[in-house]
């Protein structure tokens, strides 16, 4: 079974691949040929050599005859010979041999070796005397001859008397002893003649004759050699009496192809039209096959997806019987459509499902289908589900019988539809609402019709056109205008559109568009047609309508195509809402606003408003451009410009301020200083309100005023008090000292002079006398002390001049040279000579003097004094500093007293206490100042602040 | 009635010989001592204390004075704690008519009485007589 199963395979196999089947059909055919054509070959290539042998064997034959026949000549020829050895009647014998064979040219006898007689004579004398048993050519076989005592053909050789030819000798004995020879010469040209191999059609063949030369023993041709022949096509045949070949060579060697190749050529061509029919023929069957096959795929294909179609479908599919109504098939969609399983579904029928409103004309259809009035149906109609819930489907019903057939089975289809049919109620439904919001709209609806309009708008070529040439032309053309206006079609106007525009039904005011029109509407319709000009769908403007009662009111006015109508305008949806009231009180709002604004601008402060919490402000007057130079959107567009603007030294304290204040609810007001655009510093006074709405604190308000002048003034006023309240104390200090020291004399000049009253002795007035004279003197001197204050203090327009300082200093040191040496004072001056300052020559000198006389006096008794007198610039003032070693003062008593008059702080008998009082007085007067620092028993250090 | 001693705190040296002159006149003190200024006071002060010798009654003190003024040496007397149970009586004799010097010595309850310049001869008799 099993091979016979693989021999089918193999022979669909072949069936299936018809090119591969032809190609080896082919192979086997072309095999087949070659084999005969083989053969045929064979057959003819030995024919071929059969004929040709057939030839040289004759051709042999008739040589060997000639042989033969030149043996018997010899052999008669030797018979010549006498006992004695000498040949008798030589020449008659020989010329009768010559006469009865043709083909010998000579015969000759040589006896003992040597040519001694030959016939004829003629033509052969050269080679008379020839001893051949010495002639190296011949002597070989000449003696090959004489052993084997047989005839022996030499040559063909180059005969001495001319041409080519054999010689054939017999060796003679004569009683057993050799005599010589018995010689005949054979033309070789006679002897081929007489063989008949001139004979041979030399179209055909080439003959050749051959000799192993003896010598040699190599091969030598006497024929031409016209062509080279191979051993295949030529056929040879031995003379073993001469050691000849003779050979016969075919002169074409093609000529044997030629015999086959034309039928090997018509063969293989069979067998090429042979395998190309076998192809066609096979490929036949092969298509049909694939083709059987496609359909198969197909049919089984479209019973898949059939099936799918009916178990997937989106929609309920059953097959139906037609006559009872029972559902036959069921797909999965109806099922779940209705909600039952596909055999609860099987044993009803399509009536027990249905709606009983829809089920008679579901029946009538049915009927007409049966009936072959109609082939189809379809209806949209509710069915009961297994839970008694309706739904809306489309049913379809196709029969599945032929027109001329018996109703059978038929195909329902239903879909759900449910959706839709809501959807379809929801439409109604909004319909209707959207109808009630038109008529019932408190605001008034226009439905209008614009096409018109856009055609004439067409027709004057204004569509898509630039604005400006559009509206130059309205502004030029208001009849234009006001046809445009009268174009408008109204197609319906809701409630509100009658209560306000008077007429009392709806066709009075359709077709009385005109009744809306004045002058008044001409700008904002101008306006209007403009933008339809340019293809615009919405339009929002502010606008005025005349009432039909001629009033003229502002209405915001809404133009807005309906979708679907946007190229041709027939349907556009108008809104007018009145806005007359709105427009007056905007305007009073904006007069007040106008006014309040313009109030505030003429107040001379920045008027503000802010947030309570960042204080970032949201108004700020135009004054703020005077006063700081910032313009108010400067100032608003940054949150944080007040405070980045501060006086940065008054930023944080200004800020904490305002944050307490307000966190306390507080209006308060402050002054702080502010940095202008222009960086001057600004001082303003801040009167902060804190807005509260609803009992709520929200905001900031308040007015900053330029209170710059008021600061001068005020740091003038406080500078000129400070100096008046100094110039005082100075004068009651002065009046102090003046009357302390006049008064220590007068009353010892009343206590003097009382003693001299009461005085018993003249001794004692004399001596009262002479202390009154010492009171005297110290009230001279003091009175001279105060009138130097007294100039000093006049002094007021003091000359100053700029003066070298070390020149002063060196002034002042020989001034005091003899202290200076007495007490070996060491003064280091660090002041470099270039150093200048603009001051009163002499006050300069007396300072000079004076402190440093004063750190001499001062100088401490167990050190050599040393005085260091340096420049130096202290927070940019210029400091001329004079420091000692000497007994110090205690600065904590004395602070407030060194520099006053006639205070001393030592019972040093030059104490005056006069110097530093005068010091400090010429350093006012100049406009510096003078401190002191000191240490008790380390030093002193007089720093003079110089203007 | 034993003779008080008196001292004079000074710096006017003409002063001093005039006021030594009323005193001797008043033959009232039984020894005149004179300082020129605070300074030496107190140290004379701690040299009598340390010396168990007589401390004066009564102390005529100025107030303007180099190295020591009148009110610091109040300020000195009243530390020395030795002197808390003895009973000086101070007196300022000073030429200045300023009316804060004049309350100011109200504040020290060691000076009895303020003294404007000159100094008379009944004066020193009030005040040897007021104790």
């Amino acid at each position: 079974m099993s091979s016979k199963n693989n021999r089918l395979k193999y022979f669909s196999w072949f069936l299936t691949k018809p090119r591969t089947t032809g190609f080896f059909a082919f192979l086997f055919l072309s095999t087949i040929v070659g084999y005969i054509g083989y053969q045929q070959y064979k057959i003819v290539e030995d024919d071929e050599q059969y004929a040709m042998r057939n030839k040289l064997q004759i051709i042999r034959q008739n040589i060997e005859q000639s042989l033969k026949n030149s043996y018997t000549t010899t052999l008669t020829l030797a018979l010549t010979i006498n006992d004695k050895g000498v040949p008798e009647n030589f020449d008659s014998i020989g010329k009768k041999l010559l006469a009865s064979n043709q083909t010998i040219s000579a015969v000759q006898l040589v006896p003992k070796g040597v040519i001694r007689y030959t016939f004829p004579m003629k033509g052969n004398e050269a080679a008379m005397g020839l001893d051949i048993l010495k002639s190296v050519y011949l002597q070989k076989e000449a003696l090959k001859s004489i052993r084997n005592q047989k005839m022996y053909f030499a040559g063909p050789i180059n005969l001495k008397q001319g041409g080519v030819g054999i010689v054939g000798r017999l060796p003679v004995f004569q009683n057993n002893k050799f005599w010589g020879f018995s010689a005949v010469i054979i033309k070789l040209e006679d002897l081929l003649k007489s063989s008949g191999a001139y004979g041979i059609d030399s179209a055909k063949y080439y003959f050749q004759f051959s000799k192993i030369d003896p010598a040699s023993e190599k091969e030598v041709f006497y024929l031409p050699k016209e062509n080279k022949f191979s051993n295949n096509y030529s056929a040879a045949i031995s003379i073993p009496d001469g050691d000849w070949r003779i050979y016969l060579t075919s002169k074409h060697q093609n000529y044997l192809y030629a015999q086959i190749v034309i039928p090997a050529i018509f063969g293989l061509l069979l067998a090429g039209l042979f395998g190309f029919l076998i192809t066609l023929m096979l490929k036949k069957p092969a298509e049909l096959q694939l083709l059987v096959e496609q359909q198969a795929a197909n049919l089984s294909d479209g019973e898949i997806k059939f099936k799918s179609i009916f178990d997937q479908a989106a929609v309920g599919i059953a097959y139906m019987d037609s006559f009872s109504g029972y559902f036959l098939e069921i797909n999965e969609k109806y099922c779940k459509l209705l909600e039952y399983s596909e055999q609860e579904l099987q044993n009803r029928t399509f009536q027990s499902v249905t709606h009983p409103d829809d089920l008679k004309e579901d029946l009538s259809n049915l009927e007409k289908l049966k009936q072959g009035t109609i082939r189809e149906y379809s209806m949209e109609k509710r069915y009961l589900t297994k839970s008694g819930k309706i739904i809306w489907t489309n049913l379809t019903v196709s029969p599945l019988w032929n027109i001329d057939e018996k109703p059978s089975t038929h195909i329902a289809i239903v879909e759900d539809i449910s959706l839709k049919k809501e959807a379809e109620q929801l439409l109604i439904k909004s319909k209707m609402s959207f109808k009630n919001l038109f008529d019932d709209s408190p605001m008034p609806l226009w439905e209008e019709d614009y096409s018109a309009v856009k055609n004439y708008l067409l027709e004057l070529k204004l569509i898509n056109e630039s604005g400006k040439t559009v509206s130059s032309y309205f502004r030029n053309h208001p009849e234009v205008v006001k046809k445009c206006f009268s174009l408008v079609k109204i197609v319906n106007v809701n409630n509100q559109c009658l209560i306000q525009y008077a007429p009392k039904t709806k066709s009075e005011l359709l077709n009385n568009v005109d009744l809306l029109f004045g002058e008044e509407s001409i700008p904002s319709f101008s306006k209007h047609l403009e933008a339809i000009c340019k293809g615009k769908r919405h339009l929002m403007m502010d606008a005025k309508i005349k009432k039909p009662t001629g009033e003229i009111r502002d209405i915001h006015f809404v133009y807005s195509v309906l979708r679907g109508y946007e190229d041709s305008l027939e349907r556009v949806i108008i809104s007018t809402e009145d806005i007359t009231e709105r427009k007056i009180a905007e305007k009073k709002i904006i007069d007040s606003q106008k006014r309040t604004e313009s109030l505030i601008n003429t107040i001379d402060g920045i008027v503000w408003e802010s947030d309570i919490e960042s204080f970032s402000f949201s108004f700020i007057s135009k004054k703020v451009e005077q006063i700081l130079g910032y313009t108010s959107e400067e100032w608003i567009a940054s949150p944080t410009f007040w405070a980045d603007h501060i006086h940065p030294e008054d930023r944080e304290t200004t800020i904490n301020y305002c944050i307490l204040k307000t966190s306390q609810n507080l209006n308060h007001d402050f002054e702080y200083r502010m940095i202008a655009k222009n960086r001057s510093i600004v001082w303003l006074k801040d009167i902060v309100t804190i807005v509260f709405e609803n009992d709520k604190a929200c905001g900031l308000r308040g007015i900053m005023i330029d209170i710059t002048k008021n600061k001068e003034a005020e740091k003038d006023l406080k500078y000129s008090f400070n100096m008046v309240t100094e110039q005082n104390k100075r004068l009651l200090n002065f009046s102090y000292i003046v009357s302390h020291n006049l008064r220590s004399h007068t009353s010892n000049i009343a206590s003097i002079m009382s003693l001299i009253e009461s005085s018993d002795s003249e001794q004692e007035k004399n001596e009262m006398l002479l202390l009154l004279k010492s009171v005297s003197n110290s009230l001279n001197e003091t009175m001279l002390h105060l009138n130097d204050v007294i100039n000093i203090r006049n002094n007021i327009g003091l000359v100053s001049e700029s003066l070298n300082l070390n020149q002063y200093v060196e002034t002042a040191q020989n001034a005091l040279s003899e202290q200076i040496s007495t007490h070996n004072v060491s003064i280091l001056n660090e002041i470099s000579n270039d150093v200048t300052v603009n001051y009163n020559p002499s006050y300069l000198e007396s300072v000079l003097h004076n402190i440093l006389s004063n750190s001499i006096r001062y100088r401490h008794p167990d050190r050599k004094p040393i005085i260091t007198i340096k420049w130096l610039i202290e927070d940019k003032r210029k400091v001329l500093q004079i420091s000692d070693n000497g007994i110090g003062i205690d600065l904590v008593k004395n602070a407030d007293k060194i520099f006053g008059m006639y205070k001393t702080f030592s019972n040093n008998p030059e104490s005056k206490g006069i110097g530093l009082f005068i010091t400090k007085n010429q350093i006012d007067a100049m406009n510096g100042n003078i401190t002191v620092e000191s240490t008790p028993n380390i030093g002193t250090t007089f720093k003079i602040y110089i203007r | 009635m034993t003779k008080k001693k008196i001292w004079v705190i000074d710096d006017d040296a003409i002063y001093q010989i005039i006021i030594t002159k009323i005193i001797q006149k008043t033959a009232l003190f039984s020894a005149i001592s004179s300082f020129r200024d605070g300074k030496e006071g107190i140290v004379a002060l701690i040299n009598t204390i340390e010396n168990k010798e007589l401390l004066p009654d009564i102390i005529l003190l100025d107030i303007n004075m180099p190295v020591m003024d009148g009110w610091e040496f109040m300020e000195e007397m009243g530390m020395l704690q030795s002197l808390k149970n003895e009973n000086i009586s101070v007196y300022i004799a000073s030429s200045s008519i300023a009316i804060e010097d004049r309350n100011k010595s109200k504040k020290y309850p060691a000076i009895l009485g303020y003294l404007s310049k000159p100094i008379s001869l009944n004066d020193i008799e009030l005040i040897a007589s007021n104790d």
